[in-house]
């Protein structure tokens, strides 16, 4: 059965001054699914999430969630959907408890807080003072707060940035488990392992524009990735026995791309029986760092610190 | 010991110390603050217009060169001689008056002819404004010494008797404690409110409720509700504590109950507006002591208005804890219905205005 769309956006300008954050972007959101948007600080994602969560609105360009134009949004559509925005922090002097209450109680729709918490994995901070909590428990009970209506739809603008990567892990598996129960997910975020990790499909948005779309595997075929073998202690005397594609980098090492995961035991089977020697070897994988080195021209931290 | 070390830690709290917008404004700003306002008020001393009123029952040359020579240093305002001087100053709200008996002058007279008699003059002040009291007895009682002097030489024969206005069990402390209600309502509510809003605001709260269905109109009114209940807490304990403590006479009334609603609403407003111009939570300390200040000290808090200059009185009157104190005032204390009435309307209005304004620019989505 063809999933709907969530949240569908055509179009979508956004100018702040005679700047223009968002020029022209257009994405749709299946229900169930998990749907990133990545790319470096400044790049339109908080924009666009905010303007899609209701809090800002667009110069032009069209927005619908679940069906509803963005100009006529009711109060039915606020009940649907979950937010954590960025760089939250919540009322520091109430417990976890009652800061999940708290929010509970603007809703009309509402899911039990101890499940939440269960979910959240909270149990043993429920009843600690949000202020005196660690980074990464604030960002669960964030995430748990999103919860509190049992959103169709969860809204969370960049829910790792500053944390340590076990803080991150505990936040990924939070975001997993909504997944798991059929959530849709509108996840933003500048850590390409995190989409990698996490979502169905994704968004690579740079200068205020989408520059490709995807779920993982097809950003990769689309987008130049490959695999790669690459090889320690070779003698690179011998490079011609590996192929004409064989490269050898800074540290003498050799990489030789693999276009077809398939290929990687054909090489295997041909070094063994070519008698191939190497102290090492690391498969490696594509990933969205390179699909982004390939759109862009430029790398993720490149253009943070320039910004 | 490692002088580089110390020059380096010296260095490092100047940077966080001048980078820190809060700690600046208390320790340069604030001193200044106060320097300017208390030097403003003191510095402008000679120019205190202190209002007295003179009721004349002697009528003669004599008399009228004596209330001459007082208004050398004071404004003389007149009470007419037909009417009962102390119901004239209970009626028309008088605060400072002296009644000249019948035969003033005939006295006089009589004593450069060898009489030994005293003439009484009757001095009425009201004891909860001490520090103007204390003016005008100086005014007045150097005014006698002269013409003794002129009189006879040596002997006290003007002299004054002094009488309290209002009623015997009035104190400063009746005077002040009003105007303590006054300015905790003030800071509570107007700091509460740009903390409350500048933090939210920047630790993403408003937007996250912007996106619940709770309006902001709920928000706003659910924080006035707030800050009404704390108002009345520390009215009602200022009160406990002034009755219990001080023995105040306290009259609770709905006057109270409207100027502490009004005060609440109107300083929350004022809050608002302002928080909407503080970008960063450690400028909300500085914007809301830039405020609530100049108001503490220029409104009538501390000291009657007539120990400041003319200007300073001016300003005063378009500062709404003015109306506060003065309403707080005429109905805990006073028992003055109009007075209260009147400035019950000025602080109900303040607040309906700054309370629409602060109410449309409290944004928490584009």
């Amino acid at each position: 059965m063809k999933k709907k769309d969530v949240i569908k956006v055509e179009g979508l300008i956004k100018r702040y001054n005679g700047i223009t954050a968002l020029d022209g972007i257009s994405f749709k959101v299946k229900e169930g699914e998990i749907f990133s948007m990545v790319g470096p600080n400044g790049a339109g994602k908080t924009t666009t999430v905010e303007i899609c969560e209701g809090i800002k609105k667009p110069t032009s360009g069209t927005i619908q969630l679940f069906g509803e134009e963005f100009s006529t949004r009711s109060k039915g559509t606020r009940e649907k959907i979950g937010v954590l925005p960025q760089e939250f922090r919540s009322f520091e002097r109430l417990t976890v408890r009652e800061t999940l209450k708290y929010y509970s109680s603007l809703y009309k729709r509402k899911r039990d807080i101890d499940e939440i918490i269960s979910l959240m994995d909270l149990e043993d901070k429920k009843n600690e003072l949000y202020m005196n909590l660690s980074g990464g428990l604030k960002q669960r009970v964030g995430v748990g707060m999103a919860l509190v209506n049992d959103p169709e739809l969860v809204f969370l603008d960049e829910p790792t940035t500053g944390l340590d990567p076990r803080a991150r892990r505990g936040v990924w598996n939070a975001i997993k488990s909504l997944k798991e129960e059929g959530k849709t997910i509108f996840l933003t975020t500048h850590y390409m392992e995190e989409a990698e990790y996490l979502a169905d499909r994704v968004a690579i948005v740079h200068k205020g524009r989408i520059v490709g779309q995807g779920s993982l595997s097809e950003l990769i075929s689309d987008h130049g990735g490959h695999y790669s073998v690459v090889l320690r202690g070779f003698d690179i005397s011998n490079i011609e026995i590996l192929g004409e594609e064989a490269s050898v980098d800074s540290e003498q090492n050799v990489s030789i791309p693999v276009h077809d995961p398939k290929g990687i035991s054909n090489i295997l089977s041909k070094f063994m029986q070519e008698g191939v020697k190497f102290e090492s070897m690391e498969v490696k994988r594509a990933n969205l760092e390179e699909v982004f080195m390939t759109l862009t021209g430029t790398s993720i931290e490149e253009e943070e610190a320039a910004a | 010991m490692r002088s580089t070390a110390i020059i380096t830690d010296f260095l490092a709290n100047l940077r966080m110390w001048y980078r820190s917008k809060g700690t600046v404004f208390w320790s340069i700003a604030f001193p200044i603050l106060l320097m300017l306002i208390f030097g403003a008020i003191y510095q402008g001393q000679s120019d205190l217009t202190i209002s007295l009123y003179v009721q004349d029952l002697d009528g003669s040359e004599i008399s009228a060169q004596f209330i001459s020579s007082l208004g050398e240093q004071l404004k003389i305002e007149d009470i007419p001689a037909d009417v009962d001087g102390d119901e004239y100053i209970s009626e028309n709200n008088i605060r400072a008056a002296l009644i000249i008996p019948e035969d003033f002058g005939e006295a006089i007279y009589r004593v450069q002819q060898g009489s030994n008699e005293s003439i009484s003059l009757s001095l009425s002040l009201d004891p909860t404004r001490e520090s103007i009291n204390g003016i005008i007895r100086g005014v007045v009682g150097g005014t006698l010494h002269g013409w003794n002097n002129e009189i006879t030489g040596s002997r006290d024969v003007l002299i004054y008797q002094e009488k309290s206005i209002a009623a015997e069990e009035f104190k400063f402390i009746d005077f002040f404690m009003p105007a303590v209600v006054g300015i905790t309502v003030m800071t509570s509510t107007t700091y509460g409110t740009i903390f409350r809003n500048t933090k939210y605001r920047k630790w993403g709260i408003l937007r996250k409720l912007s996106t619940t269905p709770f309006t902001r109109w709920e928000y706003l009114i659910s924080k006035m509700l707030f800050m009404t209940f704390v108002s009345f807490v520390s009215t009602f304990l200022i009160i406990l504590v002034g009755v219990l403590v001080w023995d105040i006479s306290v009259t609770i009334d709905v006057y109270l109950f409207v100027i502490v609603v009004s005060a609440a609403f109107a300083f929350s407003g004022m809050g608002m507006i302002i928080s909407r111009f503080v970008k960063e939570e450690e400028t909300a300390d500085s914007a809301a002591g830039a405020i609530t200040f100049p108001q503490m000290f220029l409104a009538g808090t501390f000291f009657p208005l007539e120990v400041m200059p003319s200007y300073l009185r001016s300003f005063a009157r378009v500062l709404p804890l003015y109306y506060v104190n003065e309403g707080l005032r005429d109905a805990m204390i006073y028992q003055d219905s109009s007075g209260a009435l009147f400035n019950t309307a000025v602080i109900f209005s303040i607040a309906a205005v700054f309370f629409v304004i602060g109410a449309l620019v409290t944004k928490w989505t584009e």
